[in-house]
């Protein structure tokens, strides 16, 4: 009676002069160490710059992952409480978190709050407030809003090229937010000991520095 | 310089970690901005030579160009090789190549290619890996056999550099 070993398929690299033998498990290639797990970043997450990076609402799958990047500050832009897991799970790791209530924009009724989005950008504008996660739920709408803004008045990124990274996450929608990035002109006040390399000297670097 | 006030990357940029980038091809509108990212290395994935005001800049600056997309009867629209994949990689996971900028025409499909298998050498879920593929892409865009190409990278290919010189974010434990 014959005895069917079914091997886990590896893509084959040899040249087929022969027939197929790589249902012998003794042929597959040498490899390394099994991985014992994945690494599962969170939805839509993306380093934006050094010490900053975006993305969905993290989920416990995700916390092996964002502890590898040793995590100061997590800014969460979004009107759900956060949940307890979550809680328990930064205080374990010493991460501040800062929740700033904004709902989902549905203009005419509901609009970004500049007074949010200026703190958030008071917090990136701080390196000792890094490595800093700035996420909402999906990693779309919202926290391509204050990416946005960071590309515009803290980096002196052109309009054009802003608005395509935040498509790049939102698709089609949020007109809206696209007006708010482009009229958003706050004045920030922060140490420039402290600030960040990715902070670009120019004609519109923020302005109200230091005491 | 530039007819432009403000700061404009190259199509499709994005910082992938620290000391590496990726883009579509930079022209004149993009000088400024690439030159405050101080690269010392460009990885070129397209089957053609990047354009003369690429070429004139990387010299004028001292950078090291590695042409790897090129490819025997190759067209501009075939998945890259694995052969190019595991060249590319070897160069992007080298930190003496820092900052590094990895690129080719449009840097949705070569590009997303190489940084998809990136990723999984990382150990990136697959999920995450296309999803990120698919941003540069757009989702009615992406394409079939790149997406197998990410899916089926043997990373034992992968010639790895010693444990005390990897940059810090390639975690293999």
């Amino acid at each position: 009676m014959a005895t069917t070993v079914i091997a886990p398929r590896q893509p084959c690299t040899c040249n087929h002069t022969h027939h197929h033998h790589h249902n012998n498990t003794q042929d597959a290639p040498p490899r390394r160490s099994p991985q014992k797990q994945f690494i599962v970043p969170p939805l839509s997450f993306q380093l934006v710059a050094t010490g900053v990076y975006r993305s969905g609402y993290p989920l416990e799958i995700n916390f092996p992952m964002l502890e590898r990047l040793c995590l100061k500050t997590i800014i969460y832009l979004g009107d759900q409480d956060y949940l307890p897991e979550n809680l328990a799970w930064c205080s374990s790791h010493n991460i501040k978190l800062y929740h700033y209530r904004q709902p989902a924009v549905r203009e005419p009724f509901v609009s970004n709050d500049p007074t949010y989005i200026s703190e958030a950008l008071t917090i990136l504008l701080d390196r000792r407030n890094h490595p800093v996660l700035v996420h909402s739920n999906k990693g779309k709408h919202r926290a391509g809003v204050l990416v946005g803004c960071m590309r515009r008045v803290l980096q002196g990124w052109s309009l054009a090229a802003t608005h395509a990274e935040y498509g790049r996450y939102a698709g089609e929608k949020g007109e809206a937010d696209l007006e708010f990035i482009e009229l958003f002109n706050p004045e920030l006040t922060y140490e420039e000991e402290w600030a960040p390399r990715w902070l670009r000297e120019g004609p519109k670097k923020a302005t109200g520095a230091i005491n | 310089m530039s007819q432009f006030n403000k700061l404009v990357p190259p199509p499709n940029f994005c910082q992938v970690e620290e000391g590496l980038f990726r883009s579509g091809q930079p022209t004149s509108i993009n000088l400024s901005f690439l030159s405050e990212l101080k690269l010392k290395t460009i990885v070129w994935l397209a089957v053609e030579e990047p354009d003369e005001t690429l070429l004139g800049w990387l010299d004028d600056n001292n950078l090291t160009l590695y042409h790897l997309g090129l490819q025997e009867g190759g067209a501009p629209w075939d998945a890259i090789t694995v052969e190019s994949i595991t060249d590319a990689l070897e160069h992007i996971i080298n930190p003496s190549n820092f900052p590094i900028l990895v690129s080719c025409s449009m840097g949705r499909h070569r590009t997303g290619t190489v940084i998809g298998c990136l990723r999984r050498l990382q150990g990136w879920n697959l999920s995450s890996t296309l999803e990120e593929y698919r941003r540069f892409t757009g989702n009615r865009r992406n394409r079939l056999e790149n997406e197998l190409r990410i899916e089926y990278f043997d990373t034992a290919l992968v010639k790895l550099p010693q444990r005390e010189v990897r940059p810090s974010w390639l975690w293999l434990d």
